[in-house]
């Protein structure tokens, strides 16, 4: 089959791609799940890591010139503070990072040094219990909004872990979930959640009051098919990553749809460094065309995406740094792709 | 429905598919044999465990690098397919035209692979050889991209006739080297970076790329070639072409299609099923569909006597316990265990020892693989908290008007089991267990832990009997 264009015309524009597959600890991400961004610069990346490879689940930390700065990790496990199956980061307003675990129905706390803080969370569904934490998203007044994808809920907590309160159920009316999975939330403090299994992306006033839904299953423009995270950026545009068409999508602040990013990764600082040392790879990845015309039964863009290396491949989160350009967290590649909107 | 009835579906489900519930196998009993048979033959959706689901839950099966990630992806789909046959077919196939990860490194290509065989399993025989010959994990796994104009690699060609489609002595060596001259050409696409990457087992700089067919015109050769008498200017689907209509070729997959759904040794009367599988193969076009529905209507293959002439596989064995017990229908932490647990008992999935796959039959059997095998379906069998062991236990006590004495216990698990054919020290060996264990009170009003585990135990011990490892 003949490829898809790698990006619709529009407002955003690609810069670069940063990260690299490794096996090991140091440089490089294992099957990264979300991005967060700290004040001084530093760039976290949360490594979920697969099953072989569990016991390297980190945070691992970069700058936007790629220099490595090295990581953190309680380790793989049960105990205090250990992660098993993380998901999602997010700083606080003192810089510290909350992690959360859908294995263990947790939340995480850690200073930038890799100090474990505090966690808590049990399974149940009770107010202070979860299932399944997924998403999280800090706003300003150090409000910690978690996603529950097994409560079909959003919870709101303190920093210290009290429950505020929470909303959603079960369902596919307005308000109600089915297995959502990320969450972002705009200058406003308005909260954005994927709304996994629906196919949908829903926002909320700060207390949780059903606002508007934007999104319908499918693949044509502006529809959705399992969104796995939401961003919002000061002049109220949305994106999306929209998980299942392995694509990215912009909606501005009306959940109008304006351009579609299928991904056109280049390699990044880490990955030039391994060509360089790596020739015979360099000289036939030279030959190679990495957008080839594929044999029509590889029909669905996973399918599609697994063949094309500039192609997102499973973009599990999106979030925007302080200056506002687009991290896109690509779980199958390990790498991230990086994209800034053009001010109109 | 007659119990005859009932032990006649067991055995068909056993071999089109990994054995049934006693609930599964009323229902298809009330649709009547040969009905099934066509149900199992023209499968409708799956509806299987869905592919986001597990996505979501295992990155690895996202990404399917990883071996046991790929077998274990594959193994949810066995347990919760509403198609065993395809499943079951699609296993076939991949033991029959063995390819293993040792050489590719690569689980997509492989999981692409078995995804071509249940797209084919059923269809023509003549496609399923093209649609192999492009599949690009054989490609790699035979070296058909060394096969070059001027310059043949023999390795495709020889296999293509020798272990997948003819058997020895049915072609001469010339035969091979002009099979190759016909697929020169026949490669992946990005040949040279995919092979330099395979070759290097790279996933730099960004994971695998999963690899695709792609034909060049410029390295096939074109010129006349002279396969099995005929003379032409043959290229690969020419080949397939002649190949196809060759009677070693009906005898070749007739025969290995009953020795994996009929029986693992072939006597006279087996004989003459696959000399009318013969004739289904040429009448239809090459129709695996049709093939099959000959065997599984023979009166051979519902004679008493092909009942539990085979080895259960290790897959067979363990997605058969596993489906029976109603576990992994979701997406479950630590599910590539399944993958390892089959690789214990000696059929590693996508790791055949050869390229002549596996070895079936007793074969399965040694002491080592025996112990792995009790105790993965033990486990699976033995506990109550497991849905389908529940199902078993809430079945006797709708039927249950007092307690059950143990012989009453050990008649109901044989029969829900299976029904089993056990011999008289089998039961024997199990009675006197149940009698240690005494009377199980199944009723809501009476019944305790104790009770329920009882029935666990004896499914526990049956699992570990002679006459369960067989299918």
């Amino acid at each position: 089959m003949t490829t898809t264009a790698a990006v619709s015309a529009g407002p955003v524009e690609y810069i670069k791609t940063v990260g690299l597959t490794t096996n090991q600890s140091g440089r490089g991400f294992i099957n990264p799940y979300d991005c967060a961004f700290a004040s001084d610069g530093r760039i976290l990346v949360l490594s979920h890591c697969d099953t072989a490879r569990a016991s390297l689940v980190r945070v691992g930390m970069l700058n936007w010139d790629e220099d490595y700065l090295g990581e953190f990790s309680p380790g793989y496990g049960r105990s205090t503070g250990q992660w098993m199956l993380p998901v999602a980061i997010a700083l606080d307003r003192q810089q510290n990072l909350y992690v959360t675990d859908e294995h263990q129905h947790r939340i995480t706390v850690f200073d930038l040094a890799g100090n474990f803080l505090r966690q808590w969370g049990e399974p149940g569904t009770e107010p202070g219990q979860m299932r399944a934490p997924s998403g999280i998203a800090i706003n300003d007044d150090d409000v910690v909004h978690v996603v529950e994808q097994g409560n079909n809920r959003v919870q709101q907590f303190t920093t210290d872990g009290e429950s505020l309160g929470t909303w959603g159920q079960a369902g596919s009316a307005p308000g109600e979930f089915n297995m959502p999975w990320g969450i972002g939330l705009d200058t406003a403090a308005n909260v954005y959640v994927a709304d996994w299994r629906n196919d949908r992306i829903q926002k909320f006033t700060p207390s949780g009051e059903h606002l508007s839904t934007i999104g319908t299953s499918g693949s044509g423009p502006g529809q959705l098919s399992r969104p796995s995270g939401v961003c919002v950026d000061s002049d109220g545009y949305i994106y999306v990553s929209d998980w299942g068409n392995e694509r990215v999508q912009l909606f501005n602040a009306n959940g109008e749809f304006i351009q579609t990013l299928r991904g056109q990764a280049t390699l990044s600082k880490w990955a030039q460094d391994f060509m360089s040392v790596n020739p015979d790879e360099s000289n036939t990845r030279q030959m190679a065309n990495l957008v080839p015309n594929l044999p029509p039964h590889y029909d669905t863009p996973y399918l599609v995406s697994s063949q094309t290396e500039p192609y997102f491949w499973g973009p599990v989160s999106v979030r925007l740094d302080a200056d506002e350009r687009l991290f896109v967290v690509e779980s199958n590649r390990h790498r991230i792709q990086i994209y800034q909107r053009r001010q109109q | 429905m007659s119990n005859a009835d009932i032990a006649l579906m067991a055995h068909l489900m056993r071999r089109a598919g990994f054995g049934a519930s006693r609930d599964e196998l009323e229902q298809r009993v009330n649709r009547g044999y040969a009905n099934v048979v066509e149900d199992l033959l023209n499968p409708g959706a799956a509806n299987a465990m869905p592919d986001d689901l597990i996505r979501r839950f295992h990155s690895d099966m996202a990404e399917m690098r990883e071996l046991n990630s790929a077998g274990a992806y594959w193994m949810y789909r066995m347990v919760t397919t509403e198609n065993p046959l395809e499943e079951k077919l699609a296993l076939f196939w991949h033991s029959l035209f063995a390819t293993g990860y040792s050489k590719l490194n690569q689980a997509r290509a492989l999981m692409n692979q078995i995804e071509t065989f249940r797209r084919h399993a059923l269809g023509d025989f003549r496609t399923m050889l093209i649609e192999l010959s492009k599949d690009p994990a054989m490609i790699i796994w035979l070296d058909n991209n060394d096969n070059h104009k001027g310059d043949i690699n023999e390795n495709y060609g020889r296999e293509l006739l020798e272990l997948f489609s003819m058997g020895i002595g049915n072609y001469t060596e010339d035969d091979i080297k002009e099979c190759a001259r016909a697929f020169t050409g026949w490669t992946l696409g990005n040949v040279e970076y995919m092979s330099t990457r395979a070759s290097r087992d790279s996933i730099w700089p960004y994971s695998r790329i999963a690899w695709h067919f792609e034909y060049r015109d410029y390295d096939h050769d074109d010129g006349e070639k002279t396969f099995l008498g005929q003379t032409g200017n043959f290229n690969g689907d020419d080949i397939v072409d002649i190949i196809v209509q060759q009677d070693a070729t009906a005898r070749f997959i007739s025969t290995r299609l009953f020795q994996f759904f009929a029986a693992d040794h072939v006597d006279d009367a087996g004989a003459a099923v696959i000399s009318d599988m013969m004739a289904t193969y040429f009448s239809s076009g090459y129709e695996i569909r049709a093939v099959l529905r000959t065997l599984f209507n023979s009166d051979y293959f519902k004679s008493n006597d092909a009942r539990f002439a085979r080895v259960k596989g290790p897959v067979e064995l363990v997605v058969g316990a596993v489906r029976m017990a109603g576990t992994y229908q979701q997406p479950t932490f630590g599910a590539d265990q399944l993958a390892r647990h089959t690789m214990y008992m000696g059929q590693g999935i996508f790791q055949p020892p050869s390229v002549e796959g596996w070895h079936e039959g007793a074969e399965w059997i040694d002491s080592g693989a025996l112990v792995e095998r009790v105790n993965f379906v033990g486990k699976e069998l033995g506990d109550p908290g497991n849905p389908g062991v529940q199902a078993i236990i809430n079945r006797l006590a709708r039927q249950a008007d007092g307690p059950l004495s143990p012989d009453a216990q050990v008649d109901a698990c044989v029969d829900l089991l299976g029904p089993l054919e056990l011999r008289d020290s089998t039961r024997t060996s199990l009675s006197e267990f149940a009698a240690e264990q005494g009377p199980a009170d199944l009723r809501a009003d009476q019944r305790t832990d104790a009770d329920e585990q009882r029935i666990a135990n004896l499914l526990r011990l049956l699992t570990a009997t002679r006459e369960y490892q067989l299918a």
